[in-house]
């Protein structure tokens, strides 16, 4: 219990939480365990793999260009995400995705990725921006689903890199509600953390930089109603992950309760989880967000 | 010019695109997580918000419970523990409202208004329009009785000193300001209300 409670006073939320540098690793250690006996077990151990070559590319850590502190201020004061999606990233994002494909052991994976891999490293630059714009804008119809991975993964690493740089000052107050506060990112997923000053508390994840900002629980993260939001999990499975539908919106995100389990890491346990998501969409609710190591098709 | 732009893009995470998707795309064969979607269910679970009834902290809850996913299901209660959201526990909860699942689950939890006649032993059901009217009889005798319209000065004071109210500690502004309307209309003074803090 935090002390401030012991001395009779009430802890203040913490409202931000930055990205980990320790984020890819842990993702890729955690979709190899997931890997084990399941149902899309050479998928995870695929996106695996890809995770560490993410893990890798942060290591290198070359200098990404932030926007200086004029820039930041302007974007805090007025609400805006200051690393934003709209504006284009620099194009050392394109040499970030080569040195991933490169970390890749395309011996290992099926004939058709490795052939995408090929593709990707002989691609032009023009069509390159063109599919990173079409994964930032979540326009999986406009994009070829066998590169949307990739594409998104080195977007993430691209996205995380600046977003460690600028660590808390990263955040932006008053960013449209259900987008990351960074990168005005719709979520992954939506996480019950525990421990300290956040137990209990519910914070999205922003599926791009892996920032994570507190929502209020019990409350639709696209609409904000609070009124007809239910949670739907599989019967005889796992309810450490619902998906928390919204009867106002007909949207769901899904939650991870990690005083279930607390292995959880957001993506992986997201893309294990895709039974979930199928299930629901037979129930007729959207969801809010993408998991950009892959492209529903 | 705005220049924040609504970016509201929704997935639809299907079975049928899972033969589209990168699964497919990448030379994976994604037929043993369709096989495994076609032998699973979905459960339905709430999650509600309230107000702890015990005293007059207010000390906000969170309800779990479980039911089909029917609409209008009878949902059944499972767990309650505090709010971490809400501004005064932030998720603690002292000993009486760590128990409140016993209390919603108690065996002689009141249901319906009951009625013992004086020298009787046992309760009896009677219906809610019958309880309000002995209610409202036994004030009115009451008050019929002991008002006092004028002290020994003469001066009006309009008091009903032996009937006194006890309101609830859930209450909107909306609620305790007809309750306390209500309340002073009659002349009590005995009055408080647990949501007064």
């Amino acid at each position: 219990m935090p002390d401030s409670v012991l001395a009779g006073g009430v802890p203040s939320i913490p409202e931000f939480r930055p990205i980990q540098k320790t984020v890819f690793a842990e993702r890729a250690q955690r979709l190899r365990d997931l890997a084990q006996g399941h149902a899309m077990q050479e998928y995870l151990l695929f996106a695996s793999a890809v995770a560490r070559a993410q893990a890798g590319e942060l290591e290198l850590f070359p200098d990404t260009p932030v926007p200086d502190r004029a820039r930041l201020e302007h974007c805090q004061r007025n609400g805006l995400p200051p690393l934003s999606i709209d504006s284009p990233p620099h194009v050392g994002w394109q040499n970030g995705l080569q040195r991933l494909l490169d970390a890749l052991n395309q011996e290992a994976l099926p004939p058709r990725a490795a052939q995408i891999v090929t593709t990707l490293h002989d691609a032009d630059a023009a069509a390159l921006e063109r599919d990173r714009a079409n994964v930032l804008a979540g326009a999986y119809a406009e994009i070829d689903p066998g590169r949307a991975p990739f594409i998104g993964a080195a977007l993430q690493v691209h996205w995380a890199k600046m977003a460690l740089r600028l660590g808390k000052s990263g955040r932006s107050a008053g960013v449209e509600f259900g987008l990351c506060p960074v990168c005005g990112s719709p979520p992954v997923v939506s996480v019950i953390q525990t421990g300290g000053a956040k137990q209990g508390l519910r914070y999205l994840v922003c599926s791009l930089c892996a920032s994570q900002w507190h929502v209020v629980r019990v409350k639709c993260t696209a609409c904000a109603s609070t009124k007809g939001v239910s949670y739907l999990f599989i019967e005889g499975g796992t309810d450490a992950v619902k998906a928390e539908c919204c009867d106002e919106c007909k949207t769901y995100l899904k939650i991870l309760y990690l005083d279930k389990d607390n292995r959880m890491e957001s993506t992986a346990d997201d893309l294990a989880t895709l039974a979930l998501d199928m299930l629901v969409d037979e129930k007729g609710f959207r969801r809010v967000g993408p998991n950009l190591l892959l492209s529903p098709g | 010019m705005s220049v924040i732009l609504t970016r509201r893009q929704f997935f639809k995470v299907c079975t049928t695109g899972l033969a589209t998707s990168s699964v497919a795309a990448l030379g994976f064969t994604p037929n043993a997580a369709l096989a495994e979607v076609r032998e699973f269910k979905l459960i339905g679970a709430k999650e509600t918000r309230n107000t702890c009834p015990y005293c007059s902290v207010s000390c906000g809850v969170l309800m779990y419970s479980l039911g089909s996913n029917a609409k209008n299901a009878k949902q059944e209660i499972f767990h309650i523990e505090g709010d971490p959201d809400h501004p005064i526990n932030r998720g603690t909860l002292c000993p009486k409202g760590a128990a409140l699942l016993d209390f919603v689950r108690s065996s002689s939890r009141l249901r319906q208004p009951e009625y013992r006649p004086s020298g009787a032993s046992d309760w009896q059901r009677i219906s809610w329009e019958d309880a309000f009217e002995r209610i409202a009889r036994h004030m009115k005798n009451d008050r019929d009785r002991n008002f006092v319209a004028t002290n020994e000065q003469g001066a009006t004071v309009n008091r009903w000193l032996s009937c006194g109210m006890l309101a609830a500690s859930a209450s909107s502004n909306e609620s305790g300001y007809l309750t306390h309307k209500f309340a002073r209309s009659v002349g009590l003074l005995a009055f408080d209300n647990q949501a007064r803090v």
